[in-house]
């Protein structure tokens, strides 16, 4: 058992871990926190998809023992944020959700889409969202979804 | 790559990594230390490569050392006719080039192609060679750009050429006790013109076919590489033959000097991978 | 009446009212749900494809974690047998006993505290094994000195069936004959959740309670009952959130059956949770079928008669409740789809093999038989000199021969099939195409276009099904519903919604019904404890029977709803109607709320007359379609593509679906099912293939070599509605949840012809795979790779 002490959601937290247990089975079983999916445990399907110190992560290839200090944000953790609201309004209109299964995954993407490439166009938008699979939808509304928070934001700017 | 997975599966029949002690050593001495004593010891670095590995359990080592975020692992500087990334870098950091970039572009653009932003983001450079799976881009980048592994163990440091880093497929000329400090790029020249094509069936995916030409005059560089073989990238050293003017059945010629089946699929793939990154620099 | 602009009834884009706890990521999917003392399974599955097996070492001290078929040997074997005659019974062990069939077959059980532990007693699990020859190609299991999959039958075939016909005299009139030998991979599902199964015993109610990730709870029950040996009403199934079924999730598997006897057994809740390897290796396996397909045509492209021997690798085992017939027994029967021909015969085999059973994927059989059929007409279209949509245009039957009974005696309901064609085609741009075509491309690839027809049948019912005798055939479809006292309208059904949006577009139907807002409707589904008898959600039904139930209920609510507001308002039940959630009385501003009627219903009752119908707010109606033949959605797929002939590679430039759903319930739903069943065609025409090696291994055991289409493998596909209301369902609603994943693999494959023509290489096995095609255009004896310096 290793202790680690990190924030999730901007909560601290100390547990005693086995090093081997990765970083979605730690907040799943030991937080409850069951928004992030596990869809393959290798590192392809993204549904497992969260912020790891800002930026996305797959917390399947992550082990909780190694986030010593991090600052983890699960989809849970997004729950009062702006941004994200933008994206769940524009995932519900452009009908870019079915099972569920992908959704925080692809949310935690498309965040980051949003926030580190403002004049992303939908090439760019599909190049970037290769990494999270769905199974459900064909990506039409998911990319649309995108490319409406981005024409949003833009708008603004 | 059904094959060469298809036998991996063949024993993986878990989604859970088998019980390992963990050690996150706060100085590279420490790690160096510790490693020389637990020679059974795996170097965890991004963990984006074996993280899966482990999950399956096709790897079962009985210590991780992690090295992510040792300060004298992120270290990047430049050094005059080089510049210097250090073992920790991350795919992403390069991608966004918050660093020295001593080929004008050529490492951003092969960063971005590497995997998703999500393993980008923690998968490291010295790691992905260290794990050295043919079919990774840096393995063959590194070859191209002839840069060298700064490696160090507890008995004392070397400088390993990458052309000859890697010895097939997942193993390297690393000794045990040895972990990747930086990795040394010289910079290109003025005149220097690189090409890549990575042949993939998606977007992340690991390259069917990678083919790579470097050609720097003011360092008399005519350099070709052909990547994603069986194991080491196959490095034509000079390729000027080939470069000057690009001839069908040179290419086919050199890609069986490669090791590939002429008329095969690999073959093919691999012809038009070089023929396309060549065709780069015109 | 209510706001053009608020309708939130039939025909209504309404956001779906189940994405708000998805977005937020509290979907309640069977992994989430843990329990206290609960235990973790992992199995020890067959490393051999076919063998017997010896001795199982359970690890010392572990015995008591460790159960192999002796230790259930209460537990009965998985049978799904057809009364089709000829038909051959497996039986599928829920633990191996005796002989492995397939590699993944489950051959011990393990728990521990974690499934690490689990894993980690499963990996000291040893096993004895005696290797037999194993049988892995379909055609090698059809030859007469092949090892047997199950020695008692004498060869290796489920089941045989013929269509005979007489085609000398086709034969030898026929201007046109192509003959195709056309294959379909072996495929995954690959829902992004994979299977899983949470099982405790209630004592108090003497009752095993198991959450299981299906589509269809009350004959997993069933299922379950049968082979523990219970009563189904000591049984409960509850489907919770399921993330994506596509078929696979409608089947029984061992596993399920293990985990249940486990937790009575252990008197603790024991999950499970199926891994990827697991679900690509072991159990999503599906969708390989061989084609050698004739098409007589005279020499307009007139269809004279189509002759087919088609082959389905269904391997080791029958699968309940859909058994291993279901592919190739469809193949026969619809196959010639809504085009005309004089003649038409076909023979088909289910075969046993030493892999992993195939299971009814999204369009079933459909999706190959397209594929056949299609290649066939343009193969047809080619030999005639004719563009392909003219030939289809001369062979499918048109709206004024509606209804329609086909050759192999479909019933068609309605429909205008070439206005699909000719739609498909002007929404393409055709012309464009052709013109481009006839310039080379800058970048040296070759333009293509292609196009597929399909039909979907949906909800079809008793007659169809029974003829199949396989162990579940529907008949009706019930729903309940329960006007709440403060007015919340529940309704209640036995099939289930994981991705389809149910919870929204029966609140649309009820809305429609009884004038309530959507917003206050709930849908209680996937519950065996709590709601009626249901064969669940497959073949495309639930918005046909499941909408057809409600409006039944919500009808039969209203009335009584009326009864009771016309003794308040002191009128006749018949001058009121109802809307905007209230109940007025007609042609005034005289009503009462829902709410106020039930309120007065349950909680002050004094406020009504003595003669008030006690009948209540509650009720159950059935339902069935007028005709039980089902109703027929199709669709004309065209697409563009560019084919580098280098690499091998294709892609997609554009890609439009004219689709007929009937009356669309809610447009923006059925979009996201016609895109989503695209992008999964998109996959089996290009990138899906689940290979096995000579010994039967299957090699595809991860997402890095199973490859599922992402964002950048599917275009920006459009859709053409259409909207001829089915003359069977309630509101002339069509099923339409399969088709999207039928027509994909032929018409980009069409389309790859199309562009290769020039060539002479016609590819005619899917996914058209780099490999597959350079292989064909080297037999074409292309000359070696152009070099194009522009790259």
């Amino acid at each position: 058992m290793k202790i680690v002490a990190l924030t999730v959601n901007g909560k601290p937290v100390r547990a005693a871990v086995e090093p081997r247990t990765h970083l979605a089975d730690f907040l799943r079983e030991r937080l409850r926190l069951t928004g992030t999916n596990l869809g393959c445990e290798h590192g392809v399907c993204g549904a497992c998809t969260l912020m790891i110190d800002g930026v996305p992560a797959r917390s399947c290839i992550a082990f909780a023992a190694a986030c010593e200090g991090a600052e983890v944000r699960t989809i849970e953790g997004f729950d009062e944020d702006a941004l994200m609201e933008r994206l769940r309004q524009a995932f519900t209109a452009e009908h870019a959700l079915q099972c569920g299964y992908c959704t925080p995954g692809m949310l935690v993407t498309a965040y980051d889409i949003v926030t580190r490439l403002p004049d992303a166009d939908e090439a760019r938008v599909r190049e970037e969202l290769a990494g999270n699979l769905c199974r459900c939808t064909g990506y039409v509304g998911i990319v649309r979804a995108i490319l409406h928070v981005l024409a949003t934001q833009r708008a603004r700017s | 790559m059904w094959e060469r997975v298809g036998e991996r599966g063949l024993s993986a029949r878990s989604v859970k990594a088998p019980p390992f002690e963990y050690e996150k050593p706060d100085t590279l001495q420490t790690a160096l230390a510790l490693l020389a004593q637990r020679r059974e010891a795996t170097v965890l670095a991004g963990g984006q490569s074996l993280g899966p590995l482990l999950n399956l359990r096709m790897a079962q080592p009985k210590l991780l050392i992690d090295v992510r975020g040792l300060t004298e692992l992120s270290a990047c500087r430049d050094v005059g006719d080089a510049v210097e990334l250090g073992a920790c870098v991350t795919h992403a950091a390069i991608e966004d080039g918050g660093m020295p970039d001593p080929t004008r572009g050529l490492l951003r653009s092969v960063a971005r192609g590497i995997a998703y932003r999500a393993v980008r983001n923690r998968g490291t450079l010295g790691g992905s060679l260290a794990h050295a799976d043919p079919a990774a881009d840096w393995v063959s980048v590194m070859a191209l750009l002839d840069a060298t592994m700064l490696v160090r163990s507890a008995a004392g440091e070397r400088r390993l050429p990458a052309a000859t880093f890697m010895t097939g497929p997942l193993s390297t000329s690393l000794t045990a006790g040895e972990i990747i400090v930086s990795i040394r790029i010289p910079k290109f020249s003025a005149r220097a013109r690189a090409g890549y094509y990575k042949f993939n069936r998606k977007p992340g995916e690991f390259a069917e076919a990678i083919g790579a030409v470097l050609v720097d005059p003011e360092r008399g560089i005519h350099r070709a590489v052909i990547g994603a073989t069986a194991g080491a990238p196959f490095v034509i050293e000079d390729a000027s033959a080939l470069l000057d003017r690009v001839q069908p059945s040179r290419l086919q010629e050199v890609v069986t000097a490669a090791g590939f089946i002429p008329g095969s699929y690999e073959h093919r793939v691999h012809v038009v991978a070089l023929q396309r990154a060549a065709a780069k620099l015109q | 009446m209510t706001a053009a602009g608020q309708r939130k009834g039939i025909g209504v884009p309404l956001p779906r009212k189940e994405d708000a706890r998805f977005l937020r990521g509290r979907g309640e999917y069977v992994a989430n749900i843990a329990m206290v003392g609960m235990v973790e399974v992992a199995f020890v599955r067959s490393q051999l494809a076919h063998a017997r097996i010896g001795a199982i070492g359970k690890p010392p001290g572990q015995e008591d974690r460790v159960f192999v078929m002796t230790d259930l040997a209460d537990v009965k074997s998985i049978v799904a047998d057809s009364a089709l005659k000829g038909f051959k019974s497996s039986a599928q062990p829920v633990l191996a006993q005796r002989k492995v069939r397939y590699v993944g077959e489950l051959v011990a059980m393990c728990y521990g505290d974690s499934r690490a532990e689990a894993e980690d007693i499963a990996g000291l699990v040893s096993v004895g094994y005696e290797s037999l020859a194993p049988v892995v190609d379909m055609f090698d299991a059809l030859q007469r000195d092949a090892p047997l999959v199950h020695e008692h039958w004498g060869d290796n075939v489920f089941l045989e069936t013929r269509v005979d016909d007489d085609l000398r005299e086709i034969r030898s009139r026929a201007a046109i004959r192509v003959q195709r030998r056309i294959r379909t991979a072996r495929q995954s599902m690959a829902p992004l959740e994979g299977r899983g199964v949470v099982a405790f015993y209630d004592r108090r109610l003497d009752q095993l309670t198991v959450y299981s990730a299906a589509q269809m709870p009350h004959i997993t029950r069933a299922g379950l009952a049968s082979c523990l040996n219970l009563d189904q009403g000591r049984i409960r199934v509850i489907a919770p959130d399921v993330g994506g079924g596509f078929g696979y999730k409608g089947i029984l598997l061992p596993e399920e059956v293990c985990v249940a006897w486990l937790a009575l057994k252990l008197g603790r809740p024991v999950r499970w949770i199926e891994d990827r390897f697991e679900q690509l290796t072991a159990n999503a396996n599906c969708r390989e079928h061989h084609y050698d397909i004739t098409g007589y045509a005279d020499a307009q492209g007139r269809l004279l008669a189509i002759e087919c021997d088609a082959v389905v690798d269904s391997g080791a085992y029958s699968s309940y409740p859909f058994s291993a017939c279901l592919e190739a027994a469809q193949v026969s029967s619809i196959l010639p789809g809504p085009y005309r021909m004089e003649h038409y015969a076909c023979h088909t085999w289910s075969v046993a093999t030493n892999k992993a059973p195939i299971l009814p994927y999204r369009g079933v059989a459909r999706t190959g038989v397209c594929f056949a059929m299609e290649l066939v007409l343009d193969a047809i279209a080619r030999e005639a000199g004719k563009e392909p949509y003219e030939v289809r245009l001369a062979n499918l039957v048109p709206p004024d021969a509606m209804p329609h009974v086909n050759i192999t005696g479909k019933h068609f309901d309605s429909g205008d099939y070439p206005e699909a064609v000719r739609r498909a085609v002007a929404a393409f741009d055709i012309e464009k195409w052709r013109k481009r075509q006839r310039h080379p491309e800058p970048d040296g690839r070759r333009i293509g276009v292609g196009l597929a027809i399909f039909c979907e049948q949906a909800a079809h019912g008793t007659s169809v099904y029974f003829g199949w005798g396989i162990p579940m055939v529907p008949g009706h479809e019930q729903c309940t519903a329960r006007l709440s006292p403060d007015g919340i309208l529940e309704l209640r059904i036995g099939a289930h919604s994981h991705g389809q949006g149910l919870e929204t577009t029966l609140a649309q139907v009820a809305q429609e019904v009884l004038g309530i807002d959507p917003a206050n409707v709930r849908l209680i589904h996937g519950d065996t404890a709590l709601t009626p008898y249901s064969t669940g959600t497959w073949g495309s039904r639930c918005m046909v029977m499941s909408g057809g139930a409600v409006a039944e209920a919500c009808s039969e609510i209203g009335r009584r709803v009326r009864h009771i507001a016309g003794k308040l308002l002191e009128v006749a039940p018949d001058d009121l109607v109802l809307e905007d959630g209230d109940v007025r009385v007609a042609g005034t501003d005289r009503s009462i709320s829902l709410a106020e009627v039930a309120h007065v219903w349950y909680r002050a009752p004094q406020l009504l007359p003595p003669d008030v119908d006690p009948g209540g707010l509650e009720t159950t109606r059935g339902y069935k379609t007028r005709q039980d033949t089902g109703t027929f959605s199709y669709a004309c797929h065209a697409c563009a593509v560019a084919v580098d002939t280098e690499l091998g590679t294709v892609e997609i430039l554009d890609y439009v679906v004219v689709e007929d759903g009937g009356r669309l319930i809610n447009p923006m739903i059925v979009d996201g099912q016609v895109f989503g069943g695209t992008a999964q065609g998109i996959g089996t025409a290009l990138y899906e293939e689940m290979p096995f090696d000579t010994q039967g291994q299957p090699l595809a055991s991860t997402l890095a070599d199973y490859l599922l289409p992402g964002a950048t493998e599917v275009p920006a596909i459009r859709i053409e509605h259409m909207e001829t209301r089915s003359p069977l369902s309630s509101f002339g609603q069509k099923g339409i949840g399969e088709g999207g994943a039928v027509a994909p693999p032929a018409a980009i494959a069409n389309a790859v012809n199309d562009a290769l023509k020039e060539l002479g290489v016609e590819m005619l096995e899917c996914p058209i795979s780099p490999r597959r095609l350079l292989a064909a255009l080297a037999e074409a004896r292309v000359p070696s790779p152009r070099l194009s310096p522009t790259r």
